[in-house]
């Protein structure tokens, strides 16, 4: 079985210098404008009403009926920019400064803290005891744990290939403690500090999967999920919110007599938007339930006023959307030669699908709450913008892939075959995937 | 799905568990969205649709002012401001902003209110004026709101107060026109039925929305005429204070249409501030609402059965003796000393009780009062003056009275000859002088009415009611001319000078005992006097009847009432612009 594929790679050598830069993977760009286009047109149907909630709270009419409209265009037109930037900045700039961007983005962990919960100063913007963001004034707010999530995809990236190219992936002194004392920083800023479950959980889901990726020992991988879990289940039991949260979810439709009023009210009303929506849903502009009855509607809740607006089938779409884009970055993370590169890729993908995961999860019931965007979709500039970026860095990986037959095994894989993790991988290679 | 990754791969596991996680995603979607819909459905109907009222303007009521309609009693809208502490950071702007515009309507302790910052929603100031809400609008503070609700204004201040009736704070009426006409006057509110946004703002979405316009009630226009009711007021005020009684009530109408043309009571009240009312008895209007002993008033009515039937007439004679025997009972007069052979006109000027029951006697077999001539004084009384029978005026409160009817045990001859003088059968007010015009007016029975007819919503154009139903010819023209004569003989000999000269004054003062318990009480009399007025001797222009009581207080008709009547009287004359004839 292997005899063609062995053939193919003992003839072409099995160096990085066959490399070459090809035509990108536009798909990557197609998914992500329908998934941003989508998002704009809910903003453009369910803009005046939230405008109008939002007029009626506060007794202004501060907000016009396209502003949210307009702010998201703004944001979209941004995303672009910075996605555009990403895929044409060389990526060995990104492999080369992982690590100041990682430092950079603690070290603005720690400014928030200070300037937030020490100081309470304007700069950092807090709500409900959380200080998340920076104000930046008419620019908005900035999240410091976007960058602490991209700044992590790029360091891991490098740390990990470089441990899988000397064969130490599995190795608990070089590669696991250090990897583990650096995620518990960052935990310790995005979960402890930040109160930000959701940032964190996606922070740890893109780790996991270039671990995964990266082959580390079935086993291991057992005891770091178990370890995970016990770590998650401390953080839950120490933030009552967290402890409200998941009584919320345990309690289901059951919640009437919940303590945690808003979090079953969200979830009860998601679902509400969502089950009225029905098969074809109540159509653009014609959702009640972001009248001000669904909190967050234009934000984390946005999959439900979608579910609301387009039904089952509109719904279905949607996510088939987002499974072609996670898939086109898996294909790509698949066809990659070079480690980094794979790994980069597959951090993308990780982090799309823990955003995606655990915001469609909360929003029809079936995972606690915990307050996470929909990427692409939901109201917002700094998700928007990083995810975009992230997109863009695999869009420019997307270029040096290997395709059918020039595809190559590389040193590592061997090395993870030595290591008996994967050996069949050769095996199952259809030649419909080299067309 | 194939997924094309290479198999065994590490990533082909990532692909699958994701995939296999959002294929669990749609058959959740599924089960919400399709199998659930129903229930899901119901749950948004029942938060999301919600029937609003749309309410009605209730109608406004205007007075007569000569023979224009002028509104007294108006709706204005008042705003309640309110805060949501929670929202406010500045609470020194907001208490600023309230204590420059509407210090005398704001709630005491501002500051404190808008410290419970936990509170959404705190009451601010009341009863705000639509002028006051604009400016604190135009301020725009943050957290500050306005709620608008309609309360009743009464430009003409207590003003017929007890006709008029107040609108409690539930919207109902209450006495008054208020009360009795209350679904007029309320009208319809239309109703929304539509989904809303979570302030219950009404939403386009959906197909199930129904809105029906509200239809506002009707603009009721009074027979009262303004002026008249704030005289009348005034005279009563100032009678009943140099009677020092306590009670006092008023009523003028218009002898030739029924219509009601003022009717006063004391005590009464403010409509605006109903409130404060200790003593509920304040809201009734005593002129319908409290029934009677007439007393001597009624002798004019008896006098005119008498005529009518051709028994008697002003210059027939009679033996008064001070006394007369019905059956086991003897009648006296309150006024001894006229005895002899006197003319009934002479009866009537000194109020000789015996005369009367003569008249009742000669209305049977001429010594007795048979069952004949009581059936022919039940007919008269009840039947064609409507005596003891509700008139059907659009006033809440309107009592019956009593005339108790020959078939019945108590109406025998005793009862029938205490009638004769006006004791023995409850009336009220109104009764009265709506039978009193039929007997000076030429015979026509006018149901008594205060309502002239409507205003349009824009209140430009009024359009009169239709005439209640009149019986003519109730009792004959020339006993009518008989009896307006003998009450005016009456009054000219003893009041002629009170009179303005050149007019054609009558009336009967009556000083009527009061029942407790069932029995005459000694100490409490009730002074009365009913009697017309007018520049021609054939058709009066006015009735006015006055009636003083007191708790315990000896009230007599003609030195407590009669000077109320003579004031009225004088200024009617003059109101009327009616020219002197004689």
């Amino acid at each position: 079985m292997r005899s063609s594929r062995n053939s193919v790679r003992g003839t072409d050598g099995n160096t990085s210098s066959v490399m070459r830069r090809h035509h990108p993977d536009y798909q990557i760009v197609l998914y992500m404008g329908l998934l941003m286009l989508l998002g704009l047109i809910i903003m453009y149907a369910i803009g005046p009403q939230r405008a109008n909630v939002l007029n009626n709270a506060y007794g202004t009419d501060y907000y016009t009926s396209t502003y949210f409209f307009v702010k998201q265009s703004a944001s979209l037109l941004l995303a672009l920019v910075t996605f555009i930037a990403i895929a044409f900045t060389p990526y060995t700039f990104f492999k080369k400064h992982a690590g100041k961007i990682v430092v950079i983005a603690l070290i603005a962990c720690l400014l928030l803290f200070i300037t937030g919960d020490l100081l309470h100063s304007g700069v950092a913007q807090c709500s409900l005891g959380a200080c998340r963001w920076f104000n930046m004034g008419p620019l908005g707010s900035v999240q410091p744990a976007e960058l602490l999530k991209f700044g992590l995809l790029l360091f891991c990236a490098g740390f990990l290939g470089i441990r899988v190219k000397q064969g130490l992936v599995n190795d608990l002194h070089r590669t696991l403690i250090p990897l583990g004392v650096l995620m518990l920083v960052a935990s310790f800023f995005v979960i402890g500090l930040q109160k930000d479950m959701g940032t964190g959980i996606a922070m740890i889901a893109i780790v996991a999967c270039m671990m995964v990726v990266s082959g580390v020992d079935k086993r291991i991988g057992v005891v770091l999920l178990g370890t995970s879990l016990v770590v998650g289940v401390v953080f839950i039991i120490v933030a009552p919110h967290r402890v409200q949260r998941v009584l919320t979810f345990l309690q289901g439709d059951n919640t009437s007599q919940s303590s945690s009023v808003d979090d079953s009210y969200q979830i009860t009303h998601a679902k509400i938007a969502i089950g009225s929506g029905g098969f074809a849903g109540v159509g653009i502009g014609n959702s009640v339930e972001a009248t001000g009855y669904l909190p967050e509607a234009i934000n984390d809740s946005v999959f439900a006023i979608m579910g609301e607006t387009f039904g089952f089938v509109g719904l279905t779409v949607i996510l088939g959307m987002f499974s072609a884009l996670l898939y086109r970055l898996l294909k790509v993370a698949d066809n990659l030669t070079d480690i980094w590169m794979k790994l980069a890729v597959i951090g993308v993908f990780g982090w799309l699908m823990s955003h995606v995961i655990l915001n469609v999860a909360a929003m029809i019931g079936v995972f606690p709450l915990t307050g996470i965007t929909l990427p692409l979709l939901s109201f917002g500039g700094t998700s928007m913008i990083f995810i975009a970026g992230a997109l863009g860095l695999a869009f420019q990986l997307s270029h040096y892939t290997v395709h059918g037959s020039l595809s190559k095994e590389n040193e590592y894989e061997g090395i993870s075959s030595r290591r008996g993790i994967g050996g069949s991988r050769h095996s199952g290679r259809r030649s419909s995937s080299r067309a | 799905m194939q997924l094309d990754l290479k198999r065994g791969s590490r990533i082909r596991i990532l692909a699958i568990i994701t995939f296999v996680i959002i294929a669990i995603f749609i058959v959740r979607l599924f089960y919400l969205q399709v199998i659930r819909h129903d229930y899901y459905v119901g749950l948004a109907h029942a938060e999301q649709f919600k029937q609003l009222d749309i309410p009605a303007k209730r109608g406004e009521i205007y007075a007569m002012d000569g023979t224009t309609p002028v509104p007294i009693v108006l709706n204005q809208a008042v705003y309640t401001v309110f805060a949501d502490p929670k929202v406010i950071h500045n609470d020194k702007a907001v208490i600023d902003m309230v204590n420059q515009y509407a210090a005398g309507n704001a709630q005491p302790d501002l500051a404190g209110l808008l410290s419970q910052k936990e509170s959404r929603y705190q009451v601010l100031a009341t009863k705000v004026s639509p002028q006051q809400a604009e400016q604190m609008k135009n301020q725009n503070l943050l957290g500050v709101g306005f709620t608008q609700e309609n309360q009743r204004v009464y430009p003409e201040g207590q003003l017929a107060a007890q006709t008029l009736g107040f609108v409690n704070g539930a919207g109902q009426g209450q006495y008054g026109i208020e009360q009795a006409l209350n679904t007029q006057l309320t009208g319809v509110d239309g109703l929304l039925q539509s989904v809303t946004d979570v302030s219950d703002v009404p939403l386009t979405i959906g197909n199930d929305n129904i809105n029906t316009p509200a239809k506002n009630g009707e603009n009721v226009v009074l027979t009262l005429d303004r002026n008249i009711q704030a005289y009348a007021e005034k005279a009563l005020a100032t009678g009943v204070k140099n009677s020092k009684a306590t009670n006092g009530s008023v009523m003028v109408m218009d002898p030739q249409s029924g219509k009601i043309l003022a009717m006063a009571n004391l005590p009464t009240f403010d409509p605006s501030n109903y409130g404060t009312v200790r003593d509920a008895s304040a809201f009734d209007n005593a002129t319908v609402s409290a029934p009677y002993e007439p007393g001597s008033d009624v002798k004019t009515l008896t006098m005119a059965v008498g005529v009518d039937k051709g028994v008697v007439s002003p210059d027939a004679t009679y033996n008064n003796t001070d006394y007369i025997k019905v059956e086991d009972r003897t009648i006296t007069n309150a006024t001894k000393g006229q005895t002899g052979n006197i003319t009934f006109q002479h009866a009537m000027n000194y109020s000789l009780n015996t005369g009367f029951v003569t008249v009742a006697e000669r209305l049977g077999d001429g010594s007795n009062i048979t069952l004949d001539a009581r059936n022919t004084m039940y007919d008269y009384f009840h039947n064609k003056l409507h005596l003891g029978e509700l008139t059907g005026i659009e006033l809440a409160g309107e009592a019956q009275g009593i005339v108790v009817p020959p078939s019945n045990p108590d109406g025998g001859a005793v009862r029938y000859s205490n009638m004769a003088f006006g004791q023995g059968l409850d009336v009220t007010m109104l009764q009265a002088c709506a039978a009193f015009s039929t007997v000076i007016n030429g015979g026509t029975y006018y149901t008594p009415s205060i309502i002239a007819g409507s205003m349009s919503d824009d209140g430009s154009t009024f359009t009169a009611s239709q005439a209640k139903p009149s019986q003519y010819n109730v009792i004959k023209k020339s006993t009518s001319d008989t009896i307006r004569k003998m009450v005016h003989d009456a009054r000219d000999a003893f009041y002629s000078g009170k009179d303005t000269k050149g007019y054609y004054i009558g009336g009967k003062t009556g000083t009527s005992q009061t029942i407790e318990n069932g029995q005459y009480v000694d100490n409490q009399t009730v002074g009365t006097y009913l009697g017309f007025g007018g520049n021609s001797p054939d058709a009066p222009s006015y009735v006015i009847m006055v009636q003083v009581s007191g708790k315990g207080m000896n009230l007599a008709g003609n030195t407590d009432a009669l000077p109320i009547f003579t004031d009225i009287s004088n200024w009617m004359l003059n109101y009327l612009k009616l020219q002197p004839k004689e």
